[in-house]
């Protein structure tokens, strides 16, 4: 009941009846599947209650615990219901999240990350040794490594995968890997990689596809074809893939740790509605489903026969404000000429207009968290400065409009995606922002016509979000960075500029923390982008599934998963 | 007979030209483009320069039409630009599993629908006809989706009767095979049943009320013989056409009934690679949906000839 009155009190009445039907939709879906746990009350956010099967609340991280091997039986082939299919399965050119949750099972990288969200080695046998000028990365390699075509891993494997992620055509990993000059193999356990500037990024870099090892000899045989038969380093390996359908692993034998391996294969389904995802999970034909919906998550709380991993996003949903990108992005700046453009008074009164807490806590079951800026708490570089949040204040909003003397209502046009969950967002915010002197009026469009417009610079407002990367400088730079390669906002700040580069360039940790706090500050005075909220990546499994984990880059790992004895 | 053939061969050709221009045209007026939709939200300027340049989209249309038209008329159909693998085994991999699940939805809908249809006319005004029309009424209303969750919300998820997603090819396991069609096919099935029954419906009651039943009946034939062999038999024209006219509402059934069931078919083959703009699979997807399309309206009106041999013989004159 509390849902439904915070729902009302955004969503203007012309628009509740879209939701009321939605919800008379979901109401007979409910009554006429005749599902006992489909009728189960939605736990308020935050609260821990001790009834909900042993599982997490709302808002809570759970990421699994590793499988004791006592209890898990060998053999048996894990389904996990997907939500997209992956791109190519070639670590040099993919660049679809998803690809990450195959790649993780069969290519192996030079470091990955903990729970924490910090990097730890995989292939590598420790952190990079970093040179004191920060020009110079000295990795130490794992030995006795195979790919799974029977060649050896060393450091000459690594550095044909590091060059083909620096050259190959269309590769999507170069931006990645920074201003990298050379790479030396001094002895097969040992690579080098040297640097014309600084580029503290790299190592988290390495913690994702560009630090995946590819099998050299599958490299030469299959050159830009890869992705046809990947060979890389991994408890499983390549079996078979039927397009936009399915993709399957096998147990690979000769992997360096195959006793930890229990499962004989896996196999990704494609199933991209999240309650068919759902249904597949709770009929046992899928054993772990991803990016189950905010709407689905508590109803299968409380079944007896899932668990819900939860992890937050380390990236981030946010209003992008179209300040200079008149062109287009990659064209020079030019100021749009309307108030939200010129005037940051008056995007600053759009950001105190939006009720985080009310949107997170309505919208989503409570199970996203408020965002303000764009560094994750989880972050090591995070702080106390950018994690500053502006509290909702419409009424300071309207002083704000009057003050940059814009009459009110001031209406603005927001493009947005034309998933259900976009839309009661920006059915929500529509309402919220009206308090504070906007009338948002929402342009719905299909994802990939959303990112053209958005790279034509054609919109003044629009919805959208990033899933996020370990290192704070891929979730920032990129996006705010007045050459930024996703600057949509066209914004553009040399002190900005600045405090990202010298960030980029620290070696010191405590000092990338502080600059980056400075960064936040700067952001909530000129609001290119209005940060709202935090996903958070759920993810149902099984329960006679054990060891299945999900960290906060999103990423499930199956690997080292049994089905229970 | 071949006059007429060789005229119907000439009018698809046309028809298929069309179809490729309006396709390859269509599929690039939408905005956004396979750069764009395989880069998703980690895009730079150079990467997807590097793309478009790799598979020729920096090309004017009618560079690209050229090399379309003259890969295809050489059997290549290109490759996938979101996943690599050649467009050609693709749809020669999700080809079949949509034509099984059609032809079982077909056999399902006909048995079905003729069945009740028969029914509904032979008891007119009783209660038979009632239960038919309304599950008919209910066939047509109820749209493939609600009906494909409803049915693995009850018959999967709650009984555990079938699965809920997934394929096994038949030369693999043809039980399991059937056994993951069945719930599909049945779904994608309801819409043509409740058609074909009120087709048969009718062109039964009109058979019913025609002089040659009335003979049939006076020389003494039994009810069941009058029915089937005499009224059922001359209704059934309708009916095959109804099914052929019916087969583009069946493909586009089938798109919805593939994704909601995971199965690797032509439909969901086509949508997502429409969302993807993978711009060679839209366009091989067109020309081979449009060939099938125009093959099987051929060979609709040849077995017109064969049931009703009046036709063979005006064509032949």
């Amino acid at each position: 009941m509390t849902r439904r009155l915070a729902l009302n009190r955004f969503i203007p009445r012309t628009r509740r009846r879209s939701v009321v039907g939605y919800g008379a939709a979901v109401a007979v879906l409910a009554v006429t599947g005749m599902i006992s746990t489909a009728c189960s009350p939605v736990e308020p956010a935050g609260s821990d209650d001790p009834t909900s099967g042993g599982q997490s609340s709302a808002g809570q991280d759970v990421f699994g615990e590793p499988a004791d091997a006592a209890q898990v039986k060998p053999g048996g082939t894990l389904t996990v219901a997907l939500s997209a299919d992956p791109d190519k399965l070639d670590p040099t050119l993919s660049r679809s999240l998803y690809s990450r949750y195959v790649f993780h099972t069969m290519c192996e990288k030079l470091y990955d990350l903990g729970p924490d969200a910090k990097v730890v080695p995989q292939l590598a046998t420790a952190l990079p040794t970093i040179s004191s000028d920060g020009l110079s990365l000295t990795i130490p390699l794992k030995q006795g490594a195979k790919f799974a075509d029977g060649g050896a891993f060393d450091a000459n494997a690594v550095k044909t995968s590091l060059n083909r992620h620096l050259t190959l055509a269309g590769s999507a990993r170069k931006s990645e890997l920074g201003p990298i000059t050379a790479i030396e193999t001094p002895d097969p356990k040992t690579v080098v990689i040297k640097l014309s500037k600084p580029f503290a990024p790299l190592t988290a870099a390495l913690a994702d596809r560009a630090g995946m090892v590819l099998s050299p000899a599958a490299v030469a045989k299959l050159g830009a074809n890869f992705s046809s038969a990947p060979v890389c380093v991994g408890p499983f390996k390549f079996a078979s893939r039927v397009a936009q359908n399915s993709i399957k692993v096998v147990k690979d034998p000769q992997y360096y740790d195959a006793a930890k391996v229990h499962l004989d294969s896996i196999e990704y389904r494609i199933i991209t509605d999240s309650s068919i995802r759902s249904a597949n999970l709770k009929s046992g034909d899928a054993q772990v489903a991803d990016s189950l919906s905010s709407q689905d998550a508590p109803t299968l709380q409380k079944d007896d026969s899932v668990s819900v991993l939860q992890s937050q996003s380390l990236g981030y949903q946010g209003l992008t404000i179209n300040i200079g990108n008149a062109n287009g992005v990659g064209t020079p700046h030019k100021q749009l000429d309307t108030p939200i453009a010129k005037d940051p008074k008056v995007r600053q009164a759009l950001a105190l207009s939006i009720d985080r807490e009310a949107l997170v806590k309505s919208i989503f079951n409570g199970l996203n968290t408020v965002a303000c800026s764009p560094v994750s708490p989880k972050s090591e570089f995070s702080s106390d400065a950018a994690q500053v949040c502006p509290p909702h204040d419409p009424a300071k909003a309207k002083q704000l409009l009057s003050e940059a003397g814009v009459s009110t209502p001031y209406k603005v046009e927001m493009i947005t995606s034309n998933n259900p969950d976009s839309l009661r967002l920006a059915q929500a915010l529509q309402g919220m922002v009206k308090e504070g002197g906007f009338e948002l009026v929402i342009k719905p469009v299909e994802y990939a016509a959303l990112l053209d417009q958005q790279d034509r610079g054609d919109f003044e407002l629009l919805q959208l979000g990033w899933s996020g990367r370990v290192d704070p400088d891929a979730n920032i730079y990129n996006f705010i960075g007045s050459t930024g390669s996703q600057n949509v906002s066209g914004y553009s700040n040399p002190e900005v500029d600045k405090l990202l580069t010298d960030a980029r360039q620290a070696t010191d940790k405590a000092e990338r923390v502080k600059l980056y706090g400075d960064v936040v500050s700067k952001l909530q005075q000129d609001d290119p982008i209005i940060y709202m909220y935090r996903q958070r990546n759920l993810t149902g499994v099984s329960k006679k599934l054990l060891g299945i984990q999900v960290y906060p880059d999103g990423v499930i790992r199956t690997a080292f998963a049994g089905f229970a004895k | 007979m071949r006059r007429y053939l060789l005229n119907r061969v000439w009018q698809s050709a046309v028809t298929l030209v069309l179809a490729t221009i309006v396709v390859f045209a269509g599929v690039r007026a939408l905005p956004g483009d396979p750069a764009l939709a395989l880069a998703g939200e980690d895009r730079d300027p150079e990467s997807l320069r590097a793309i478009r340049e790799q598979y020729g989209l920096d090309q004017s249309w009618l560079v690209q039409f050229w090399q379309f038209v003259s890969h295809a008329a050489r059997g290549d159909l290109g490759q996938s630009i979101r996943t690599g693998t050649p467009v050609r085994s693709m749809i020669a991999s999700a080809l079949p599993v949509t034509i099984e699940l059609s032809v079982l939805a077909i056999l399902i809908a006909s048995v079905i629908g003729v069945g009740a249809g028969v029914v509904a006319a032979v008891r007119r005004g009783r209660p038979a006809e009632w239960a038919a029309n309304a599950l008919a009424l209910l066939g047509l209303s109820v749209p493939h989706f609600w009906l494909g969750l409803m049915a693995i919300l009850y018959l999967s998820v709650a009984l555990g009767l079938f699965p809920a997603s997934g394929f096994v090819p038949f030369f693999t396991d043809p039980v399991a095979n059937l056994h993951h069609l069945v719930l599909p096919a049945v779904i994608l099935g309801t819409g043509l049943a409740a058609v074909i029954m009120r087709q048969t419906r009718s062109s039964m009651l009109d058979a019913l009320s025609a002089d040659y039943i009335r003979t049939a009946e006076a020389k003494g034939l039994p009810p069941k013989a009058v029915v089937g062999k005499h009224a059922l038999r001359n209704s059934l024209i309708v009916v095959v056409t109804v099914v052929g006219l019916q087969l583009g509402a069946l493909i586009s059934g089938a798109v919805v009934t593939e994704r909601i069931f995971a199965l690797p078919g032509f439909g969901k083959l086509t949508v997502d690679a429409v969302f993807q703009r993978d711009y060679p699979v839209i366009q091989a997807v067109v020309l081979v949906t449009a060939t099938a399309y125009i093959v099987i309206n051929l060979l609709v009106d040849l077995l017109y000839s064969v049931i009703d041999p009046r036709i063979r013989v005006r064509g032949e004159a």
